[in-house]
């Protein structure tokens, strides 16, 4: 892992054991799904998993995307649920048809009993037809809703 | 957009009607609106799924015979759908899809591509694609407010092996890459079927800004190839001073550059313009090609290939 700024407080080896950790025992994803990447440490704890090889060069504006924020706890991105939502195990909410029109627009989401049996509080993925939506965060029964502002979108066809 | 035929202006005609195989045929496609369509995002879904839910949803595709990734769909509501917001699917001009098409061949073991002129992201979302999100991408514009857009689309389509540099070509320090994207800022005349507005501002002398420009950066997108490493060099124009003329110009001050012909399968392309304002062009520079707007029913594009 390569440090990229110098404001944080955690070392940028430990950030990346800490994210593959919470990654494979929050939503079963295994390091070799991280394996041919490198991890990026960048300012307020925000991580990004970019290509290995990387030239050196000024003017760098972003390596790579945007995986997770990492202030004590690890908060995962809605980019990352979309790439390896296909590889989740678990901590994902099947949805029904309204519940991810709902969510595609930003709006928190309420889960029936049925659908909560087998997650944990915390960060979840919301799928839907098994096509991975995003990140929600759930608590006491509702998922609030965590997709940026820019993505979210009024569907029509799903 | 009420673009009408006669309201074409007459330099424009008189500059451009002699080089195509059929003006009426040509003048009467820049009225019609540019036909919508999309690519396939593979590092997200595939065309049998997208297919079969676009089928689903009762909106109607029709395939394009030079790339099975791509869609033409004139349903406006295919942004509002599931395909769209995932990711699964990138809306892209048909013949903005072919810088990157040229060099498939090569993309899934190139260790190192450069999209010199990347916002907003087209040809660099299909660059990861086609190179499956292996290797690096670096992904150049030198307009800081364009990288905002070339950001987010990378994030829709999941371009992990990307980096986002902002800074004049010019000022690249020397690198060697196995393949060079140049897909030039230019005079946009073949973008005319999206965008009407061209011909406001459209002039002769303007396209000389850009060719000055566009020079500059075809010999740059050379010099950082790796010895054997391909460029591919395009243009939205007709221009002749921004086509041949600018590959002619990267013949001219380096000798070691050789074009290669240009095929694509199940795509009409036409010859480029040999001479132009009593200047006889570099014969090399016939092996790059012209896509008329009326052969294929897409946009106007000018490719060049050239090989290290």
């Amino acid at each position: 892992m390569r440090r990229k700024g110098s404001s944080e407080t955690i070392s940028p080896q430990d950030v990346s054991g800490k994210i593959l950790g919470y990654m494979e025992e929050r939503f079963g994803l295994g390091p070799e799904l991280f394996s041919p990447y490198r991890m990026y440490l960048a300012s307020k704890g925000r991580v990004y998993l970019g290509p290995r090889n990387v030239p050196d060069m000024p003017k760098i504006a972003t390596i790579g995307l945007l995986i997770a924020r990492v202030n004590g706890a690890v908060k995962p991105s809605t980019n990352l649920l979309q790439i390896m939502g296909k590889h989740v195990e678990k901590n994902a909410v099947e949805l029904e048809k309204q519940q991810a029109l709902d969510f595609a627009k930003g709006q928190d989401v309420r889960l029936a009993p049925a659908q909560l049996a087998t997650l944990r509080d915390g960060y979840v993925l919301m799928r839907y037809n098994a096509e991975p939506l995003g990140c929600g965060f759930l608590r006491l029964g509702a998922v609030k809703n965590m997709l940026p502002k820019a993505k979210r979108l009024p569907l029509r066809f799903i | 957009m009420t673009g009408q035929a006669e309201s074409i202006p007459a330099p424009f005609r008189a500059r451009y009607c002699p080089l195509v195989d059929d003006e009426n045929a040509f003048l009467a496609s820049l009225s019609r609106l540019l036909p919508k369509a999309f690519r396939i995002n593979t590092l997200k879904s595939t065309r049998e799924d997208v297919s079969e839910r676009f089928a689903g949803y009762g909106i109607g595709l029709a395939t394009v015979p030079w790339y099975e990734d791509a869609f033409v769909c004139d349903n406006p509501e295919a942004g509002f759908s599931l395909e769209h917001f995932t990711g699964a699917i990138y809306m892209q001009e048909l013949v903005s899809m072919l810088p990157p098409l040229l060099i498939r061949d090569i993309l899934p073991g190139a260790r190192m591509v450069l999209d010199g002129c990347a916002a907003p992201g087209s040809k660099t979302t299909q660059l990861a694609a086609l190179m499956g999100n292996r290797g690096t991408i670096i992904a150049n514009d030198v307009s800081y407010s364009r990288i905002r857009a070339l950001k987010f689309n990378l994030e829709k389509v999941g371009a992990l092996n990307t980096v986002i540099t902002n800074r004049d070509l010019m000022a690249f320090p020397d690198m060697d890459f196995d393949a060079v994207i140049i897909d030039a800022p230019c005079s946009a005349e073949g973008t005319i079927r999206k965008n009407w507005e061209v011909f406001d501002t459209w002039s002769a002398r303007g396209v000389q800004t850009y060719a000055r420009v566009q020079k500059q950066l075809i010999v740059k997108g050379f010099d950082l190839l790796a010895p054997g490493g391909t460029m591919v060099y395009s243009t939205c124009t007709f221009a002749p001073e921004e086509n041949e003329a600018v590959v002619d110009e990267l013949l001219k001050s380096r000798p070691d550059a050789k074009l290669e012909p240009i095929a694509i399968d199940g795509l009409k392309t036409s010859g480029t313009v040999e001479s132009w304002d009593g200047a006889e062009f570099d014969p090399e520079t016939r092996k790059a090609v012209r896509i008329w707007p009326h052969h294929n029913d897409t946009g106007g594009f000018f490719l060049a290939k050239v090989k290290k």
